[in-house]
């Protein structure tokens, strides 16, 4: 066995803080180390140079590379060793720079613990073994989950690709979020104007299948080959049928909450979200329906000109088979109530979240486009936006920027002046975030054009007198304490992934954030990517976004998709589990933990049942290893006594410096 | 000719042998059998010395039907076995005894002396005419038992509800001095109790549910957990892998207390164990077969542990 031990400057990334000379000489006196070097740039062109050319002198057979973390170079340095013969897998990545050179300052006792991990490496590496990677093929068909802006993006830039992409959303129509929006910051564009285009399209698109009411029940599979079960709710209306007439919703005597309107005036137990809803088919909430409630009613079956209704309709489930899965779920407003008992705690109903006022201002809202207050029905002459409520906020643990809220409040505070032109609105701010491209100009216009106040400084209480409300806060600018009565307070309530976020995460096998934000594969490298393969985001679920980033980040998860499906096999990693079936006991814990089904059980001559993994389906992940009383189920590549000796390794103490092993191999240094 | 005898050799009409146990003369007490047919069968009794539990043999005798002689404790083994796929239960026929308790030898040796048979006499035991009270001389884990009723059986022997459990003790001696000692006093005192492992494995092998045998990790090189010399340290990382892959799956038969030569109080340890095991997710291993032992579900939303810290 010869090692060839590779400590890399990263320019004075490392070197700042890591003598690498010194490493190398350590290095060189560890057992089967027969190569020592420090290069400047290992990833460099000469670098990898370097690397490939000692190999092919020296007859290395092992490779310990400290550098930076295997997320960054592994492959690299893989290819590396794969181009002067060796197999890619026998190579150890230690990370000297994340985890040693980047947090540390003091010189020895970094230089200390870089040998002390090179050495863990090396005890490591001793005990690798050739691997070789497997392939499987690919299905060749997209799923995206949700159908807002982004959902619908992803889902025809896929489309267009030419790749077959199932839409699933849960309401029943597509638009999401956006499609509740009045007119759209900076240009003013009225929202669904510009969105019901792309519903129709989505609809029509030879290369989508679109599944309203429909939710994701469960996810099995992996990357390129996914196996998704897919919950097609029972909305009583036969899809096919229905024409979207309305007479449904007219004489239906059943009243329910307006899911659509976010709540702002009522809607009935069936009926058709709203005029533009794509597809245009009514649907109907058995929880508020009077048939399902009381056993008697059917009126809607009765004024049905299409026959579509079927009270007997059921959940439906269906199966089917993705390549790749982009989760475009959204936010949705935070529930302010409980943590704000200072703005009433929702008692005072002029109280409303800028999403109701938003229902408010549109046209096709409940109000018709005119401004109302919701107590009394009044036309409210002073309005107050007050911005960061449970955003920005540590009192009530929220300390997220909302992203939007400066820049809707701008709007809102524009819009409402055009519909009450002798109206004045207030904007109580923190700071005005206005980042994007025409945004801060679009502020300006705010208050120069529409003359909005903007008092910075936090409402600390809202409480009614005379029929007004009173906000009382700070004006930190003047330095005084402000009182304004408003007619109408909106309430600039901060984001949170949808709420069923976190149940799809854990389907999906992805991580989530406090907020129920998806979790990208890297901040700045993969940020539509997740950690699981295969899995992509777009839009508002990853974290606050307006609509032009969320139509970018769906553009970009689409061709992270498009790309994916146009191989038609993809490389299995082989570091997997594999069952010493001469030692397994048949106890099945492994098949118990296993999160992808990827334990089966095998019968040996003589009849014994033992486990069996199933390597295409195998992730890596380790549980059955852990899981396995005997420890025979190691994971290729992390087997125990790997781990063990890089733990004794670190634990060892250290020898006295022995001068001798260094001298008798020569230090190449390049330099 | 007893109940248990014809029972047994009802049962060897189908089974291929029958675990049970046979009063030994050299030994003072029962000891375990196999019987494979009816005259052997004939020597079978159950004493109050009939400690061992059986169930540690079944793992070994897939490949044939089996009859177990077994306690309301060992069925308890039976059934952890089954639900963990080392017994079918179409391989095996449990035939249950009432037990009202059995003896701990240790105890019986310290009362008095090593002796002859032990009579067994309602509250007292005698032996070459000394006398002790029952309970005192019974194994800790019958005081209090709450297995007397056999929770799965084929075939019963006797009236399991005409005995009643002997009633639980106080934690005195040994484990009250335990309960007051520190974390560190604790440390101390395993080091000290470890120090004697000879590492002859006899706790494993007596353990039921210890069903790995030679490919445990306590003594194998690949992977190599522990290593093999007979020292303190070495033995006590063992022991706790053991103890650590009981964890949920203990029925608590204190077949490896006793098994131990050197006399290594493990079911302090074990104890413990399955009193966490049951406060934390109200699961006893070995009460039910088609219970998933909780340290193998992953229950997002059972924040008990969390509730706990």
């Amino acid at each position: 066995m010869r090692i060839g031990v590779f400590v890399c400057q990263c320019g004075t990334n490392i070197a700042a803080t890591v003598a690498t000379r010194r490493v190398v000489e350590a290095a060189l006196s560890m057992r089967d180390v027969f190569h020592g070097e420090s290069i400047q740039y290992t990833c460099s062109d000469p670098g990898q140079r370097a690397i490939i050319d000692a190999i092919q002198q020296k007859n290395l057979t092992r490779v310990v590379l400290a550098a930076c973390s295997p997320r960054m170079h592994e492959t690299t340095f893989r290819r590396a060793i794969a181009q002067a013969g060796m197999n890619p897998f026998m190579l150890e990545m230690v990370n000297i720079r994340e985890q040693c050179s980047w947090i540390h300052s003091d010189i020895d006792t970094a230089t200390e613990k870089a040998i002390d991990l090179v050495r863990k490496g090396v005890a490591r590496v001793r005990r690798q073994t050739p691997l070789h990677a497997g392939s499987v093929p690919v299905t060749r068909r997209a799923l995206v989950i949700g159908g807002g802006v982004a959902g619908i993006q992803a889902a025809l830039d896929i489309a267009d690709a030419g790749v077959p992409v199932t839409l699933v959303e849960k309401s029943p129509t597509l638009g999401g979020n956006m499609a509740r929006l009045d007119k759209t910051f900076p240009t003013l564009d009225c929202s669904s104007c510009i969105l019901t285009p792309r519903m129709v399209e989505v609809k029509q698109h030879e290369n989508i299948d679109l599944m309203v009411s429909s939710e994701i029940e469960n996810v099995r599979g992996y990357i390129g080959n996914f196996e998704v079960d897919i919950r097609r709710k029972a909305t009583c209306v036969i899809e096919e049928k229905c024409t979207g007439c309305m007479i449904c919703e007219q004489k239906c005597p059943s009243r329910a909450p307006d899911d659509f309107n976010a709540g702002v005036g009522e809607s009935k137990a069936i009926s058709v979200a709203f005029p533009q809803a794509v597809p245009l088919v009514a649907a109907l909430r058995k929880e508020y329906c009077r048939l399902f409630l009381k056993g008697r009613c059917s009126v809607c079956k009765k004024v049905c000109p299409a026959g579509a209704i079927d009270y007997e309709q059921e959940d439906r489930f269906v199966t089917e088979r993705f390549g790749a899965i982009v989760a475009a779920t959204g936010f949705e407003q935070f529930d302010w109530k409980k943590a704000y008992p200072s703005f009433g705690g929702g008692l005072y109903p002029d109280v409303i979240t800028s999403l109701e006022y938003e229902r408010m201002l549109s046209a096709s809202g409940p109000t018709g486009g005119h401004i109302r207050r919701p107590s009394d029905g009044a036309e409210p002459k002073h309005i107050v936006f007050i911005s960061c409520v449970g955003s920005r906020d540590e009192s009530v643990g929220r300390p997220a920027c909302c992203g939007v809220g400066c820049m809707y409040q701008a709007k809102q505070a524009i819009l409402t002046k055009e519909h009450i032109p002798d109206s004045q609105s207030y904007v109580f701010y923190l700071d005005v975030r206005a980042g994007g491209k025409g945004y801060e100009e679009f502020v300006r216009r705010a208050t120069r054009e529409f003359g909005t106040i903007y008092v910075r400084g936090r409402v600390g209480k809202v409480y009614p007198r005379n029929g007004k409300l009173i906000c009382m806060g700070t004006d930190t600018l003047a330095g005084h304490q402000v009182e304004v009565e408003a007619d109408l307070v909106v309430l600039a309530a901060g984001l949170n992934a949808a709420g069923a976020a976190a149940g799809l995460a854990r389907k999906l096998n992805i991580s989530y954030d406090m907020y129920g934000f998806f979790s990208e594969g890297h901040p700045k490298l993969k940020p539509v990517e997740t950690n699981t393969g295969g899995v992509f985001l777009a839009g508002a679920c990853q974290g606050p976004k307006d609509i032009p980033a969320s139509v970018a980040q769906a553009g970009a998860a689409a061709a992270k998709v498009v790309s994916l499906l146009s191989r038609a096999e993809l490389e299995t990693s082989p570091m997997v589990a594999e069952v010493n079936q001469m030692k397994c006991t048949g106890c099945f814990k492994c098949r118990e933990v296993c999160p992808y089904g990827a334990i089966e059980e095998q019968e040996l001559r003589g009849g014994r049942r033992v486990a069996h993994v199933i390597g295409s389906l195998c992730q890596g992940c380790g549980l059955c290893n852990v899981a396995c009383p005997p420890a025979v189920i190691p994971l290729k590549g992390y087997t125990d006594n790997q781990l063990i000796a890089e733990v004794v390794e670190v634990l060892r103490e250290p020898e006295p410096a022995s001068s001798a092993g260094a001298s008798a191999k020569a230090v190449e240094v390049a330099e | 000719m007893t109940e248990l005898v014809t029972k047994i050799q009802e049962v060897l009409n189908e089974a291929d042998v029958v675990l049970g146990w046979v009063h030994s003369a050299a030994a003072g007490a029962a000891v375990p059998a196999w019987f494979h047919n009816a005259v052997e069968a004939e020597a079978a009794v159950f004493d109050s010395t009939c400690v061992h539990n059986l169930a540690v043999h079944l793992p070994r005798l897939q490949d044939r039907t089996a009859g177990i002689v077994a306690k309301g404790c060992d069925i308890r083994s039976v059934v952890q076995l089954i639900s963990e796929g080392q017994v079918r239960r179409d391989r095996v026929r449990i035939i249950s005894v009432p037990c009202p308790g059995v003896v701990d030898v240790k105890k019986v040796w310290r009362c008095f002396g090593y002796g002859k048979k032990l009579i067994d006499a309602g509250g007292q035991v005698e032996m070459e005419g000394k006398t002790a009270p029952r309970e005192e001389i019974l194994l800790w884990k019958c005081r209090g038992c709450r297995d007397t009723a056999p929770l799965i059986s084929d075939v019963v022997v006797g009236d399991p509800a005409g005995v009643a459990p002997p009633s639980p003790a106080e934690r005195t001696g040994l484990r009250e001095r335990f309960d007051a000692m520190t974390p560190a006093e604790r440390r101390r005192f395993w080091q000290e109790q470890f120090s004697r492992c000879i590492r002859c494995n006899a706790c494993r092998e007596a353990c039921p549910l210890c069903f790995c045998r030679d490919v445990c990790t306590m003594q194998t090189r690949e992977p190599h957990w522990t290593g093999g010399q007979i020292n303190a340290r070495e033995a006590e990382m063992a022991q706790h892998i053991r103890i650590n892959h009981l964890a949920g799956r203990c029925t608590g038969c204190e077949e490896c207390e006793r098994a131990c030569p050197v006399g290594i109080p493990l079911m302090l340890l074990l104890e413990e164990q399955n009193r966490a095991v049951e406060k934390l997710f109200g699961y006893r291993a070995g009460t039910d077969p088609e219970a998933k032992p909780p340290l193998l579900v992953f229950d997002i939303d059972n924040d008990t542990w969390d509730s706990e810290r």
